[in-house]
């Protein structure tokens, strides 16, 4: 499955760089800005830093330095809880989505997605836990964010494995974020939580010693640029900078700068995620 | 004997004319306006993005109407413990004991002083402050266990509506007479007894239309509780639609269930406001 998408990644991919080198649409060039919407509460994907309140991360950094190859395009950046991001694409508030969005096939019939990093849902626990493998968390209380694939995807991972051997199934808990997830975490309203891989490095740093991963992620997904069905141009152009960012080192560079640069992607993939 | 003439003199008799109706041009041309800007609104939403028939199917859908069953059962407890708390804090805030007064004073001053959602938060995560409670001696038991989601909703809506009740209360209890206080106290009432059986029953009246209004503010406030993972009908909504990205139309499943709770409790408002005026009945009218 995974290897089919490739290939029709690198089809899309060729066919959009050998017929013609792909435009930027008129409009975005005659406003000489992109229009970007964020969800900034998802470290160190883009968060709002403390200190400055700058929107930084690395989705803030590499939709910079795609701007910059789009002829120096300026960006505007909004911002909107997660669940408005796909709105906001619809409506054309924001020209593509980059904010930290899984690619997931529900999710396609409304957008296409340029995926650029991988990811999987992972399993952490507080460092005193008794838990040692994710086969301990069967018939626990585990949270994470309600608004994310997560609940499902910790629904199928427990019908797989607690239940398929016997084990009484994880109770899932909902949550608004992933501050409230480890919040509840530390409160012991929760066993264990989820959270996407890429964001686990900066909550550790954050708060040394206080968490421990348990397990891999239990599904190995994609981050996804998000583009409207019918913007091809648009998606063909970002991809191709994309794929120059990857030949050149600079999109390794800034996924390195965030500590995430395990989680490359050889080539950008469209709608490539298993499911 | 002359009858008296109807026109002064000098002036023509106007009695007989017939009175021209006016053409209202204005108002006509208003009114159509307005029709069209609403019939051009209502065919912006059937043309829109919106997928009606997912309205219709989540419309009565199990958790929607777990949701609403959630949403009222709040309210309507939440709005108990609110006027519970703002009868005795108006009562306290009116009392001559200075003590009872401030912390009357303050408690409005500090539920009424900060957002209701952060009320919330703080009550959800108030294991961060306190791990265990319970009674010395007696019981104890962790503070996520018995702060559930729901507690954690009913005391953060409950406590500040009381917050707010209290100044509707007040202003029902000083809008009786002076005279009823004096009669009472004449007769050999204590000051409770009085309010009980004299005061508040008349300031009944008076509250009503102000506390109906807070009910229903307080019904849509109820949706605040979805942060911290009440099952009230927005939270339920949400949730479907974190799933199947079908954001307006799931707001619109939502809208339709608090305009119909709303169009419901309106008239039960007046059976009550007519059920407490019964003793002013010609100037209720």
């Amino acid at each position: 499955m995974t290897r089919l998408s490739l290939l029709l990644g690198l089809a899309a991919l060729a066919a959009g760089t050998s017929a013609r080198a792909a435009e930027l649409p008129a409009e975005i060039k005659q406003a000489g800005a992109l229009k970007l919407t964020v969800n900034s509460t998802y470290a160190p994907m883009e968060y709002r830093d403390p200190a400055t309140s700058e929107l930084v991360g690395l989705d803030i950094d590499l939709a910079g330095e795609l701007a910059k190859r789009l002829g120096g395009l300026k960006i505007t950046w909004s911002e909107t809880p997660f669940a408005e991001l796909i709105p906001s694409l619809q409506t054309k508030r924001a020209d593509f989505i980059i904010s930290g969005i899984s690619d997931r096939a529900s999710r396609r019939e409304t957008a296409d997605f340029v995926d650029y990093l991988v990811t999987g849902p992972q399993f952490f626990v507080l460092a005193e836990s008794e838990a040692k493998a994710a086969i301990d968390l069967c018939g626990k209380k585990v949270g994470t964010t309600r608004s994310t694939s997560f609940p499902v995807e910790i629904e199928k991972w427990s019908k797989q494995n607690c239940e398929a051997a016997g084990k009484p199934a994880i109770q899932y808990v909902p949550g608004e974020n992933s501050i409230d997830v480890r919040n509840q975490l530390k409160q012991g309203r929760i066993d264990a939580a989820v959270q996407g891989s890429e964001t686990l490095p900066y909550a550790q740093a954050l708060e040394a010693g206080k968490y421990r991963i348990v397990g891999e992620p239990f599904a190995k997904g994609y981050q996804g640029i998000m583009f409207r069905k019918d913007d091809t141009a648009l998606r063909e152009v970002v991809m191709e900078k994309l794929t120059a960012m990857i030949a050149d080192g600079s999109y390794k560079a800034i996924l390195d700068k965030w500590g995430l640069g395990a989680n490359a992607v050889a080539t950008p993939l469209m709608n490539a995620a298993p499911q | 004997m002359k009858a008296a003439p109807t026109v002064a003199e000098g002036f023509p008799d106007l009695s007989g004319m017939r009175l021209a109706r006016e053409p209202h041009w204005f108002r006509w041309l208003g009114a159509a306006l307005i029709i069209l800007v609403l019939a051009a609104i209502a065919r912006a939403f059937a043309g829109g993005q919106i997928e009606w028939s997912y309205v219709g199917r989540f419309l009565t859908a199990k958790v929607i109407l777990e949701g609403i069953v959630n949403t009222m059962v709040m309210a309507v407890l939440a709005m108990a413990l609110g006027i519970v708390l703002g009868v005795v804090a108006a009562i306290m805030r009116l009392s001559p004991n200075p003590v009872l007064r401030s912390v009357a004073a303050g408690y409005t001053w500090l539920f009424r002083g900060t957002p209701l959602i952060l009320q919330l938060l703080l009550w959800f995560n108030l294991a961060l402050v306190f791990p265990t409670i319970g009674i010395p001696g007696l019981w104890t038991a962790r503070a996520v266990d018995v702060m559930t989601p729901f507690l954690a909703a009913l005391l953060g809506l409950g406590i500040n509506q009381g917050a707010y009740t209290s100044e509707v209360m007040r202003a029902g209890m000083l809008s009786v007479d002076i005279g009823q206080y004096e009669a009472a106290q004449a007769i050999g009432m204590g000051r409770l007894r009085a309010l009980w059986r004299i005061i508040l029953p008349q300031a009944m009246r008076v509250v009503i239309p102000p506390i109906g209004n807070e009910f229903i503010g307080l019904v849509k406030a109820t949706s605040l509780a979805s942060v911290i993972q009440y099952p009230e009908v927005l939270h339920n909504a949400e949730n479907i639609y974190y799933a199947n990205s079908r954001v307006i139309e799931l707001l619109i499943v939502a809208g339709f269930w608090y305009l119909l709770v709303v169009s419901i409790l309106t008239p039960l408002q007046m059976l009550l406001e007519r059920r407490f005026a019964r003793g002013t009945m010609r100037l209720a009218r």
